[in-house]
């Protein structure tokens, strides 16, 4: 167990592509975090420097107070799991999972039995002596994660291990590395791009975008309170509902459209310029008092079983709405989507998009 | 394996026989010139064994002429050679492969710009080189010229077969534990197996029917490689047919046989499963 | 069994590193200290002899080392071409034997390059007396200091021999006479014409001989009474002559009239046919003889060639001297050591030995009184023809006309031309020729101009790169591993490369050839102008460039087929695979002659089963210009397919299973699977080694060499490497060879740039 320290990391590639910028970050001890973010923006830069894979360009990263910036991936006590599993074709199941072992001198007795102890909590003793490619995907997923598990490292790394696994077997996985993580509780970095792996995994989530961290925190903290209007389109499913338009007197004004809103805080009054005003699907209701869009047809519903899901297009943009599942609605009715108090957030219309806190909101959580 | 259609079984054979035909037919007729008595190239009729056939160039090469020293001589050479293009391949072609360092471009094509010159044109400068550097008459010399000339296709060569493994297998190994070099030699070594036999192939090739360098180099009888031995028997109008032949056909004999030893390895499919793309 | 090969690979590399690089460090000191080191003074002796003379002359010599037991000498033998020009690069390196042995025709050539010694000062008039008229070589003196010697002439050779005549041998068993006149020639070789089984092959021939070489054409000139040359000194070429078209018209309708000579008639066919008691008379050189006397399935005499009745002239060829030349470069002591041994070796006793043991005739007059000369029936016919020869030239303008008379001279034979346009041209030629042989291109000042360019531009192209240059050093020290890696590799193989190649670069600007071979000097680019100039470099380009082609799409194209074939679940893998190599193992320097046999119009495979199994009429293959070339792409896709199936074997084992199951699913033909899965997975594989093949391809002097026999017929079998040599090798310009190699060079450089650059072969599939 351990603590994983980021302190101004920069990674600058040959080709003078700045893939990280600036980048702090603190890994607490035992902790599970996830690295997310679009594709190209930085992940698994950010977790390659750690592995030690990837020169850091400037900047230091420690692990447990030790600067590991110098120091061969090998010594950094870490383990990994790849995205593509990466396991030695040459080797059988047990060598694979003996091998970063052997590498360390490690007893014979010792890695035989941390090697069957290890087939046993992750149900492939029965594989052994087989050879990577007479596995299925997700047989070589586990044996990825018990090549790092048996190591019993300070830090596990992970690479989108589960992204070349089919839905079921995702979410399966999903749950064992999570009780994994209970059991053994040790340090996990976890770099995906699904964000609903994310949520359910992550006790912190870092959302990357363009090579800078866009907001550390909790997963609902990030739900609730994303930083930047990047962060709350890309945090959510549906996405958030975004309109654009300008603030007056806590009045949010847009192509004819007006919306009244309240406990707008004062530096959003103060802001010039466009904004943007975000809400969740769940966040619109039908029936209640809150302030109302205009009149909208419903084109597409989808089903869910406990709920459905309507879109309707508002100023030339597509939203989404979250309906009770006793709702009778169809393809094709009128409704007015009226918006719950707080349901809503605020953002610059400027690059970063910061989000303006609402007044009272600390009061929440 | 899943077993094909039969159609696709026949298509296999069919295209396999004939290319076997095509290359074995012109290789008997050596076989039948060396058989053959009274030094004659050619025939009038078709027959691989010739009716009144015999022996006896195969024996004259060995009691006769030094046949063996000539052997011994090409299996030092070749070997140091196949030894050498190897290790020096394996390592050059994954440096290129891997690392990303300045020049690295420029050397990849410079390696090839050497192979692009005429190499008659090349005996002039070469023989005095060899002068020069005092290496007339000694098999170092010729080392030095096999593996040079071989090298360039066996580093790119080797360099194609690391693109084609994942660069994540090292990385898992250095994870694991390994340096570079160790992850280099235990892990995407062993999975480059059908690189190394190509290469070692080829520098095999290289060393042992190599003669126009040789001929340059050596001027002992007694240090003649192989190739070397057998030319000798070849001159404008007067080639001692049996001889050259049976000795081209002894010559190939040890390269069907280090063929064979390394074509479990070319065809070992070690790759397959490493990886998920 | 498939379990234990999956299992070894992992362990081939598990051994010790110590143990190997112990193993390696022994192997060099063996490869170093494996050159036999004594104190003895060491004499070197190349010579070209036929094997039965080679054996003679080891005898002698091991006696001679008997007696003086401080000399050592080493005989090499070397073919006759190779001999030559390997003596010269070794002259010029300022090295080689101290002794070389050859015939006569080389020696003017040596002799204007100023690397062969005058042996004047070790033989005295009296010795010289003592030689028959043309059994001592002398050339006009090239320079140095006038002699009191009245001729001022440089001795260049000493003789042991008379030899290379040509002369008539008959197979008794078919022939009781041998004909005295053309006419019975003709008669008895119409009679010994048949074919006894119908099947409209002849199973015997008249007469054979090396009927595509101009050198067995002289006896046909002489006999008509004519010659090759105008003037006594040999130097002007008189080839347009009526005898000579008269000879070209009774060579060719011995052929083509009387049919007694078989169609396709080089020296290996006519010498097969002639031992397998196929043809009935040859004409071959006293080289020859010995073999087919001791042959007993035929009963072979020699005997002179006839007489032609138009002219009453006998058709004499020609009788080279053969004999010892002394190197410029061995020292003062090396000289007294091996004139002494040349002594030894030219003696009348060694020459009388020579005489009783090999049937040769001497070249000292005192031995030929030795009764043998009589009662010996070959050496009495091999006298009586000696006598009615003609004394090879020994000027380098000989070569030159051996070289202008062989395209017309096959064109004729071939159809192509008339007799008396061939004589035209081959006169044409040798002036030609002559002049490019004897030019003197003067060294031109200026020199300075064009180093300063060079190094200008060399300053640019260092400044233009400067940002690398200055990130070399850092980044040596951010990665060292990647530099310590591909460092040894990138120093052998520039070690032997980067010498040469600038050599190369100097000699195309250079007047290096016969007349400036040592003293060449900067001649600006006139090599290049006459390169570029020249029409025949455009067509010949463009032959090469289809050469490459076809031969590239055909290695890589079967390559791939076999690989793919070879990749399934079937029967007798491992067997196919070994035969399917067989074109690579067995050495090409004898299966590129095997297809020139194949390729015989009569009796080749190719047409013999060409017309068995599919009733094709024959094809000339070899005689005639598209068809031989074709030849030659035959032979080399059949040389090179085995490599590329065994790189592309390698590569398939590569490409993930899954991914054809994945294809499968998706229905992709097995064709589509092949296009979209297998080529562009080969790629980073197959790429490197088909840019090679293209290269290699390019320069394969060798396959067209053997199969087309230098170029026939008529020099149109020709690409750039094979034009290079030829006119390297043959005119001796050098300067004009170096800077054709270094168009060579540029073009095959613009196409990899291309290449590379379409293919992105350089580039990694995992970026
Ligand atoms: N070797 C390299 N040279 C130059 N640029 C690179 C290199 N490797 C990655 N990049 C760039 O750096 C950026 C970040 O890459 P990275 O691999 O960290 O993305 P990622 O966030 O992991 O994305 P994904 O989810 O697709 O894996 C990308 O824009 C990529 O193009
Ligand atoms: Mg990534």
């Amino acid at each position: 167990m351990a603590t994983v320290s980021f302190r101004n990391v920069n990674k600058v590639y040959p080709d003078g592509f700045h893939a990280v910028h600036d980048l702090n970050l603190e890994v607490k001890e035992g902790e599970f975090l996830v690295l997310v973010g679009p594709s190209g923006c930085g992940k698994s830069t950010t977790l390659r420097m750690l592995a030690g894979l990837e020169e850091i360009s400037s900047g230091e990263i420690a692990i447990e107070d030790r600067v590991v910036n110098a120091i061969e991936p090998g010594d950094r006590d870490i383990a990994m799991v790849f995205q593509n599993y990466a396991l030695y074709p040459h080797m059988s199941v047990r060598e694979n999972l003996a091998f970063g072992l052997k590498m360390r001198r490690t007893p014979k007795q010792e890695i035989a039995e941390r090697t069957a102890e290890v087939a046993s909590t992750l149900g492939i003793e029965s594989l052994l002596d087989r050879r990577p490619r007479e596995l299925s995907g997700g047989q070589r997923q586990r044996v990825a994660l018990g090549r790092a598990i048996v190591r019993q490292p300070k830090v596990f790394l992970f690479d989108e291990p589960l992204s070349n696994l089919d839905a079921k077997l995702r979410v399966q996985m999903r749950a064992e590395i999570a009780s994994l993580h209970h059991r053994l509780k040790t340090t996990m970095v976890y770099v995906t791009h699904d964000q609903v792996e994310a949520m359910t995994l992550g006790e912190r989530i870092v959302i990357m975008n363009h090579g800078r961290i866009q907001q550390a925190a909790a997963p609902l903290e990030l739900y609730r309170r994303p930083a930047n209007r990047f962060v709350a389109g890309f945090i959510g499913s549906p996405p958030m509902n975004f309109l654009r338009g300008t603030l007056k007197d806590s009045m949010f004004q847009s192509e004819g459209m007006s919306i009244q809103l309240a406990n707008v805080s004062n530096e959003a009054l103060s802001h010039e310029g466009n904004v943007w005003l975000g809400f969740r699907a769940e966040d619109l209701v039908l029936n209640s008092d809150g302030p109302s869009l205009p009149e909208v047809e419903l084109e597409v519903v989808e089903q869910m079983g406990h709920e459905s899901i309507g879109y309707f297009t508002l100023l030339g943009e597509r939203h989404s709405i979250r309906l009770p599942a006793t709702s009778e609605v169809n393809p094709g009715s009128r409704i007015v989507p009226r918006l719950r108090p707080a349901g809503w957030h605020l953002f610059a219309d400027d690059e970063e998009g910061c989000r303006f806190a609402r007044e009272n909101e600390t009061a929440q959580v | 394996m899943v077993s094909e259609p039969k159609r696709i079984t026949f298509l296999r054979h069919a295209v396999l026989l004939l290319f076997v035909a095509i290359s074995v037919y012109p290789a008997l007729n050596v076989l039948s010139i060396s058989l053959r008595p009274g030094d004659q190239l050619k025939t009038t009729d078709l027959s691989i064994i010739p009716d009144n056939w015999t022996f006896d160039s195969y024996i004259a090469l060995f009691t006769e002429q030094p046949f063996l020293r000539w052997l011994a001589n090409s299996l030092l050479v070749s070997f140091a050679v196949t030894v050498t293009g190897v290790a020096l391949a394996a390592m050059g072609g994954y440096a290129l492969s891997r690392f990303r360092f300045v020049g690295r471009q420029a050397l990849m094509l410079s390696i090839l710009t050497t192979q692009m010159f005429p190499a008659t044109m090349l005996l002039l400068p070469l023989y005095i080189l060899v002068a020069k550097l005092n290496l007339m008459n000694t098999f170092l010399g010729l080392l030095v010229f096999y593996v040079s000339t071989a090298l360039p296709f066996c580093v790119w060569q080797m360099k194609g077969f690391y693109d084609t493994i994942s660069p994540s297998l090292e990385e898992a190994a250095r994870v694991d534990g390994c340096s570079r070099m160790v992850a280099f030699r235990r892990v995407i070594l062993p999975l480059a197996a059908p690189g190394l036999v190509i290469t070692a192939l080829f520098s095999f090739m290289t060393a042992w029917s190599e003669y126009i360098v040789a001929a340059q180099v050596l001027q002992d009888r007694d240090m003649f490689t192989l190739p070397l031995g057998v030319k000798s028997f070849q001159a404008s109008m007067s080639t001692q047919w049996g001889l050259y032949a049976a000795a081209a056909i002894l010559v190939s004999v040890p390269v069907v046989i280090v063929f064979i030893v390394l074509s479990k390895y070319l065809v070992s499919g070690m790759t397959v499963g490493a990886v998920k793309e | 069994m498939l379990d234990a090969t999956r299992e070894l690979p992992a362990n081939l590399y598990r051994r010790k590193p110590a143990w190997r690089l112990l193993a390696i460090i022994g192997l060099l000191i063996t490869l170093s200290g494996c050159s036999k080191q004594d104190d003895r003074h060491v004499i070197q002796l190349w010579h070209q002899m036929v094997v039965n003379e080679r054996l003679f002359l080891n005898e002698l010599v091991t006696e001679y080392e008997k007696q003086h037991p401080e000399i050592d000498v080493r005989l090499v033998f070397k073919d006759t071409e190779e001999l030559r020009s390997s003596f010269q690069a070794a002259a010029l390196a300022g090295v080689g034997p101290a002794i070389v042995y050859g015939p006569s025709d080389v020696l003017g050539a040596y002799h204007t390059m100023g690397i062969i010694a005058d042996m004047t000062p070790w033989l005295d008039e009296n010795a010289r007396a003592k030689f028959k008229p043309g059994g001592l070589t002398y050339l006009p003196a090239k320079d140095g200091p006038q002699r009191d010697d009245s001729q001022n002439r440089d001795l260049v050779q000493v003789s042991d021999r008379f030899g290379n005549h040509l002369a008539l041998v008959y197979n008794r068993k078919f022939v009781e006479t041998p004909p005295q006149t053309v006419e019975e020639l003709i008669e008895i070789g119409r009679r010994n014409t048949l074919d006894e089984d119908g099947n409209g092959r002849n199973e015997r021939y008249g007469l054979v001989w090396n009927y595509e070489e101009p050198y067995f054409a002289v006896p046909f000139i002489t006999g008509s009474g004519g010659w090759l040359f105008a003037n006594e000194e040999n130097t002007e070429p008189d080839l347009d002559t009526p005898q000579m078209v008269a000879a070209l018209q009774l060579i060719d309708d011995l052929q083509r009239v009387h049919g007694i000579v078989p169609r396709g008639c080089d020296y290996e066919t006519a010498d097969s046919l002639f031992k397998s008691g196929n043809a009935a008379m040859i004409i071959n050189g006293d080289w020859s003889w010995g073999d087919y006397l001791a042959l007993e399935r035929i009963d072979a005499a020699i005997a002179p060639l006839p007489i032609v009745t138009e002219t009453g002239q006998p058709m004499g060829p020609m009788i080279s001297p053969k004999g010892y030349s002394l190197n410029k470069n061995a020292t003062p002591a090396q000289r007294d050591a091996a004139m002494q041994l040349i002594t030894y070796l030219t003696s009348e006793s060694s020459q009388r030995r020579a005489l009783h043991s090999l049937r040769i005739l001497p070249s000292r007059t005192a031995l030929y009184d030795d009764p043998l000369l009589t009662q010996d029936p070959t050496l009495k016919a091999s006298r009586e023809q000696f006598e009615q020869g003609h004394l090879m030239p020994s000027g380098s303008e000989m070569r030159a006309v051996w070289d202008a008379m062989r395209p017309p001279y096959q064109a004729v034979l071939g159809g192509a031309i008339s007799a008396k346009d061939a004589a035209a041209a081959m006169q044409a030629n040798a002036e030609q020729a002559i002049s490019l042989l004897q030019r003197d291109d003067q060294e031109i000042g200026g020199s300075w101009l064009w180093a300063a360019l060079a190094s200008a531009t060399t300053l640019g192209l260092l400044f233009w790169q400067r940002r690398g240059l200055a990130t070399l050093l850092p980044d040596m020290r951010r990665q060292p591993l990647a530099y310590l890696l591909v460092g040894p590799a990138i120093v052998l193989i520039f070690l032997t490369v980067v010498f040469p190649f600038f050599y190369n670069l100097l000699l195309s600007f250079s007047n290096m050839s016969l007349t400036h071979f040592q003293d060449w000097g900067f001649a600006g680019s006139q090599n290049y102008i006459d390169v570029l100039g020249d029409g025949q470099f455009y067509a010949v380009l463009l032959k090469t460039i289809i050469w490459t082609i076809v031969n590239v799409v055909f290695h890589v194209g079967i390559g791939i087929l076999l690989a793919v074939a070879l990749n399934g679940p079937i029967r007798g893998k491992a067997i196919y695979r070994v035969l399917l190599i067989l074109p690579w193992a067995v050495p090409a320097y004898i299966t590129a002659l095997t297809w020139r046999s194949m390729f015989h119009l009569e009796y080749g495979a190719v047409n013999l089963l060409g017309n068995q199994l599919f009733g094709i009429p024959p094809v000339n293959w070899l005689g005639e210009a598209t068809n031989a070339f074709i030849a030659c792409i035959i032979a080399n896709v059949w040389l090179g397919f085995p490599f590329m199936m065994v790189i592309a074997l390698g590569g398939l084992q590569g490409i993930p299973q899954d991914m054809y199951e994945a294809a499968r699913i998706d229905r992709a033909s097995r064709w589509q699977q092949f296009r979209h899965i297998t080529l562009p997975l080969l790629k980073p594989v197959l790429a490197p080694a088909a840019t090679l093949g293209a290269i290699w391809t390019f320069n394969n002097l060798n396959v067209v060499w053997l199969v087309s026999n230098g170029g026939a017929p008529s020099n149109k079998t020709h690409i750039l490497v094979s034009y290079v040599y030829k006119e390297v090798f043959n005119l001796y310009r050098y300067g004009y060879g170096a800077a054709l190699s270094m168009i060579v060079f540029v073009i095959l450089l613009a196409f990899c740039l291309v290449f590379l650059h379409r293919a992105k072969a350089t580039e990694n599939v995992y970026g």
